[in-house]
């Protein structure tokens, strides 16, 4: 045997967005085990819930994290929204569900360019992020902010789509199906990125299940489980599948990202060509008092949403599990066994979120 | 399973190098900014009547509102442009703009002061107790005061309050103003019908 030596991995690294720190056991050049942890960005954004009213804790909800806001508004709302027994009318159910694709778009076009970076594949990263932008201009457009959009609070959302704007995202969806083409054709057939993803971080089907894995990564291991089957928002009206690969590998999770990204156009086609009229948020009177419990398909998988009442306008207790958390021991199992220089690779195949894991 | 190809982005890499950047040279080239773009709180001062209802609704503290002093004075580097404050105005004297503020090397605020009324305000602090029965009210304090005799008990000053400073039973003939929690944005006197209630 040889001989181990331990690497520290991050929480400072070129290919980190942000910073998460692994202590990489090492023999030789392949890794053997693999000690994560976090720290680095905690904010007390749970306990910040005590301080500021439930109706206000929507706008910093959205801000636990740039690139997933939006589905934090739209959790934790829906969860007070529940506790209180108000229901949402169905034209702010549809715009909701809207914005969550689109945000979903984004997402997994900022993953897409960061893994291009991380094989060094620049010009395949500045093309994924060219065309997000398509999709933040969007948000501007629509909500008035390109990341965080403060448009869901508590009752519905507060900005309404005229028939231009909704006319305008279907434009930019559609302009940026057909963009898209050539970048999805380099991710699934380009000799360079198949040699550095295929068959490297596997996750078997029964690991995935055992570990917890959510989202992509559960999905590219094979198992068909979206939250979005449950219906929430206008997601029962609209024809949502998951989808599934079998090959349990980087390339998988690259695949399964990529048909979601079609998807979502789909999806917002769908609802666009749905939308009611009516009105957008209902009054809300009163505060909330009882706990519930929300789950929604975050762009990087299920993510769970508690709150806690007590009748005041200052809630109890905010959760909020993210799905980076529930990523991370798959992610230390997939290391095992791969080489060194494919360790940035993987931990980035998980998508990971860390400033809304720490919260 | 996808096959395999080389040089599947040279086309485009090869465009790319022929067509003119992606990026906007801002701040040297302009740049178009929606309408609905939240890029920094505006106020009209002239319209503020420091009811302070900005400063509680800002989920990051940005706003402080004296009203003694009559100032309004937000921190740009705390403002998180959610447009709270906007929402909550009564009077509609804030407004979210497009653009965005100037960079700053300090963490400066920028306060706005209410020019001075011709009447400038008292503040009575005698009779605090007075206001049980609701149907009369200190004057000259800002404070609204129904005039029984005008009052049909209709409501609508409460349903409107945005603090629900307001009770009125409709049965008992009663309207009670909850002082602590009136911030004297005026739309109850704006709201009634009869034009019972003054300030």
């Amino acid at each position: 045997m040889a001989k181990r030596s331990i690497v520290p991995f991050g929480p400072q690294h070129p290919v980190l967005p942000e910073p998460v720190h692994l202590d990489l056991v090492l023999e030789d050049e392949t890794v053997v085990g693999a000690v994560p942890s976090i720290g680095y960005v905690h904010r007390g954004l749970e306990k910040l819930v005590e301080k500021r009213d439930y109706k206000q804790y929507a706008y910093i909800a959205e801000r636990i994290c740039g690139i997933c806001s939006c589905g934090h508004g739209l959790g934790y709302c829906m969860a007070v929204e529940n506790v209180m027994g108000i229901e949402v009318s169905d034209r702010a159910k549809y715009l909701r569900t809207i914005w969550i694709e689109m945000s979903r778009v984004h997402s997994h076009l900022l993953w897409l360019g960061l893994l291009a970076d991380a094989m060094g594949f620049e010009s395949l990263f500045m093309e994924s992020w060219r065309l997000r932008e398509k999709i933040l201009d969007m948000f501007d457009e629509t909500t008035g902010g390109r990341i965080i959009h403060s448009v869901n609070q508590v009752g519905g959302v507060q900005k309404d789509m005229d028939s231009t704007m909704l006319n305008d995202v279907l434009h930019a969806v559609d302009d940026l199906q057909k963009e898209m083409k050539p970048i999805i054709d380099t991710f699934l057939q380009d000799y360079t990125v198949q040699s550095r993803l295929k068959g490297t971080g596997i996750l078997k089907r029964e690991d995935a299940i055992s570990m917890g894995a959510v989202g992509p990564m559960l999905r590219a291991s094979g198992e068909p489980y979206d939250v979005r089957m449950l219906g929430y928002a206008a997601y029962g009206d609209l024809s949502v599948e998951p989808i599934i690969s079998t090959e349990c590998d980087s390339y998988a999770r690259c695949e399964v990202r990529l048909k979601e990204l079609l998807q979502s156009f789909d999806l917002i086609r769908e609802a666009i060509g749905k939308i009611p009229e009516g009105p957008v948020s209902v009054p809300v009177k009163g505060n909330p008092s009882g706990e519930y419990f929300v789950r929604i398909e975050q762009p990087r998988g299920e993510a769970i949403y508690y709150i806690k009442g007590n009748g005041t306008k200052y809630l109890d207790r905010f959760r909020l599990r993210t799905p980076t958390t529930s990523n991370i021991p798959p992610m230390v199992e997939m290391l095992k066994g791969c080489q060194l220089a494919d360790v940035p690779l993987l931990i980035l195949t998980i998508d990971p979120c860390v400033s809304c894991t720490e919260r | 399973m996808e096959k395999t190809r080389l040089f599947t982005l040279t086309g485009r890499v090869l465009k790319n190098l022929f067509r003119k950047p992606a990026t906007v040279g801002y701040p040297y080239e302009p740049v178009k900014y929606p309408e609905r773009m939240r890029g920094h709180v505006e106020i009209t001062i002239e319209d503020c009547i420091t009811c302070g209802l900005c400063m509680r609704s800002c989920p990051s503290q940005a706003i402080q509102v004296d009203r003694k002093a009559g100032t309004w004075t937000i921190s740009r580097f705390d403002c998180v442009q959610c447009g709270s404050c906007v929402n909550v105005c009564p009077k509609k004297c804030l407004t979210m703009e497009t653009g965005y503020t100037q960079p700053d090397v300090a963490k400066t605020s920028e306060t706005f002061t209410k020019p001075q009324e011709e009447k400038p305000q008292s503040v009575n602090m005698a009779d605090g107790a007075a206001g049980a029965s609701g149907a009369t009210g200190r004057s000259g304090t800002g404070k609204p005061v129904m005039d029984p005799e005008k009052c049909v008990y209709c409501t609508l000053c409460a349903k409107k309050c945005p603090q629900e400073a307001i009770a009125v039973d409709r049965k008992e003939k009663t309207w009670v103003l909850d002082e602590e929690k009136c911030v004297e944005c005026g739309i109850c006197a704006e709201a009634c019908p009869k034009k019972a209630i003054s300030q």
